[in-house]
């Protein structure tokens, strides 16, 4: 602590230069933390599905490919009659809680692309499926009344400043039919959940394909998605349902709703390798940023390192004081870089910019000390050089340089 | 009664090695140093002066013979050692007084205390006590860009006695200086080796600054070739020599 204002005021010598650093190390931060923070966002909202023990079954094909709507009644039967008994049932009525999850992806009122996830489901289970989010009774109740019902999101409500009652067009860019809903209710829920997304009853999707569509592509269900009790029987529900069938033309995977989100990160995840890189690519240049500037630094007070070592400062000593103000610029500058990024998403929405890829985003906060973390290490390493040489520096030599 | 010896250099020598020369600069050399002394080095260039006053500071090592403080041979001490007695019993005074710009004249005296177990009440009233001694009360707040080259050779000064050594060394004390500021810093010098007791050796190139020594070294080409007591104030057959 003693050495401590003489380590600040050392840091604060050269004001333009280590601002500059500080800003450097910063910029690097903040870039460091987007990338990173794409990846672990999705493995921190995976890692929040995991207790709600749902279950999806799509075409073994992929999940562009829709299974047919009869899956969603016949897996209650499979999940019977193998004696599992994964799925919940709802209290009241011993319905099983299954419904369709169909993607309709349509332009909402004249924007030029998808900007929310869209989905026909059955209304009367979607909200006993999705404990989690919450809705007044008195709208759920409309929406399971109300065939061209739709309810939304709180964000995207206030994205759009949608009131319950509103008209709630979406233009069919899949599907060559409009879907003309009205607002009948406003969802809300964990920060981790989409609350962008708009549910609409799937029934009113497959009359519109019937209708107009010549019914191509009607009573498919997209995905199926059913709510079950534990994990070891979530195994045996979907070993049994893929059994069940894959003699048939319409073969399914059926996986956990986290593995299902995860599918998404795997398609991605060579970027994910280049974006490490990347990553390895912003802590090496934080290095060279550090390292020149505390290597110019040092340089210009080889006298007074010298004046310190004759005075009776040990080479210890100087090592630290060299290392701290190495640190301290640099610990600055990812503090900034990366708790400021964090706090930015914090209060900073980025998802109406980003067409509905990042339904929310935000740093973790075990991304944010990492990156800080990081800077300190760089700091260190970036000062080990210059400070081992001022430590070593003969002080007659060190003298000389300026007598 | 003569005095107990500080140091005590016995057959020292010293030479460099540039690339494949042994270049010697001291030659068998031996000086005792006795407390109280105010020693002034001259000298030609290249004669040993500095690298004299590098080895009695224990700045350098010698390539041979003994150089004794208080029992102890310097040659012989770890470097960590050997910082500690500089910290402990030696004040440095240089040429270009090597202040740290960034602190303020206060907190430059303190940085010897820095070292020491002392509170930073203790250290700041240790500083303002310096400060008074070299006549700069009231300049404590000035960053040396604030100074003159006199008032921060004076910090400077200040800075080598916070501590209380018995040995202060200085090189050039007044190289930089115009002839009014180096005589106020030979006068603080003085006042040291009277009032405080203080030993200095001093390299100069200046006789008038060799005036003020009691004793007086000569050196050429690595070897002692005078060595005279001389009274405060006269001038030594030596310096005389060079004056005119």
């Amino acid at each position: 602590m003693k050495f401590l204002g003489y380590i600040l005021r050392n840091a604060r010598r050269n004001p333009v230069r280590s601002l500059l650093t500080i800003a450097s190390i910063s910029v690097c931060g903040f870039l460091a933390m987007i990338l990173l923070s794409l990846f672990s966002t999705n493995n921190e909202v995976r890692a929040t599905l995991v207790p709600y023990n749902r279950v999806i079954t799509m075409s073994a094909q992929g999940f562009t490919q829709p299974v047919p709507i009869a899956l969603a009644r016949e897996i209650p039967a499979i999940d019977d009659r193998s004696g599992i008994h994964a799925i919940v049932h709802r209290e009241s009525d011993d319905k099983p809680l299954v419904s369709p999850f169909s993607w309709y992806g349509g332009k909402f009122r004249g924007e030029s692309a998808t900007f929310f996830a869209q989905f026909g489901i059955d209304p009367d289970t979607l909200f006993d499926i999705y404990p989690e989010l919450t809705i007044a009774p008195d709208q759920l109740k409309a929406f399971k009344e109300r065939p061209d019902g739709t309810v939304i999101g709180r964000k995207l409500a206030e994205d759009k400043k949608l009131q319950v009652g509103d008209a709630f067009e979406l233009k069919g860019e899949i599907y060559p039919f409009d879907m003309n809903l009205t607002v009948v209710g406003i969802f809300d829920g964990p920060e981790k959940r989409d609350l962008r997304t708009c549910y609409f009853n799937w029934n009113f999707l497959n009359e519109g394909l019937k209708r107009d569509f010549q019914g191509q592509g009607a009573n498919n269900a997209g995905t199926v998605l059913m709510r079950c009790k534990s994990d070891p029987l979530v195994a045996r529900l979907c070993v049994a349902v893929d059994e069940d069938t894959k003699s048939s033309d319409r073969a399914t995977k059926t996986q956990t709703e986290d593995a299902f989100v995860s599918q998404f990160s795997e398609m991605i995840k060579d970027l994910q390798t280049y974006i490490n890189m990347v990553g390895l690519a912003v802590a090496f240049s934080l290095l060279v940023i550090c390292g020149v500037a505390m290597a110019m630094s040092m340089r210009e007070r080889t006298s007074e390192v010298a004046v310190l070592r004759a005075i009776g400062f040990q080479k210890g000593q100087i090592l630290f004081m060299v290392l701290a103000e190495a640190v301290l610029i640099a610990g600055i500058g990812g503090f900034i870089g990366t708790f400021g990024t964090m706090f930015l998403f914090k209060f900073w929405d980025i998802s109406p910019y980003t067409m509905g890829f990042f339904p929310f985003f935000y740093i973790p906060t075990a991304v944010a000390v990492t990156g800080f973390l990081v800077s300190v290490v760089v700091g260190l390493l970036s000062g080990l050089v210059p400070a081992l040489r001022a430590a070593s520096l003969p002080v007659i030599d060190g003298l000389r340089k300026v007598v | 009664m003569e005095r107990e010896p500080a140091i005590n250099l016995r057959h020292v020598t010293k030479s460099y090695r540039r690339d494949q020369i042994q270049i010697p600069v001291l030659s068998d050399l031996s000086l005792t140093v006795r407390q109280g002394e105010f020693l002034a080095l001259m000298g030609p260039s290249g004669s040993g002066k500095t690298t004299l006053l590098n080895l009695i500071a224990g700045l350098d090592r010698p390539s041979g013979g003994a150089i004794l403080v208080q029992e102890s041979d310097l040659a012989l001490m770890s470097d960590s050692q050997i910082t500690k007695w500089r910290s402990d019993h030696v004040g440095f005074i240089f040429q270009t007084y090597n202040l740290i710009p960034v602190l303020r004249a206060q907190e430059n005296v303190e940085l010897p205390l820095l070292l020491t177990k002392l509170s930073r009440k203790e250290r700041r009233e240790r500083a303002r006590t310096a400060l008074r001694i070299v006549g700069l009360e009231g300049r404590e707040d000035h960053f040396p860009r604030q100074l003159s080259g006199g008032q921060e050779q004076r910090v400077a000064i200040a800075r080598a006695i916070v501590t209380d050594p018995y040995l202060l060394v200085a090189d050039e004390p007044t190289g930089d200086l115009d002839r009014a500021s180096a005589e106020e810093i030979l006068l603080l010098l003085e006042q040291l080796n009277q009032e405080f007791e203080k030993t200095i050796v001093m390299v100069t190139h200046d006789p008038q600054a060799a005036k003020r020594a009691t004793r007086l070294l000569h050196l050429d080409k690595g070897k002692l070739v005078a060595d005279v007591a001389q009274e405060r104030g006269a001038a030594s057959p030596v310096a005389q020599e060079q004056a005119s």
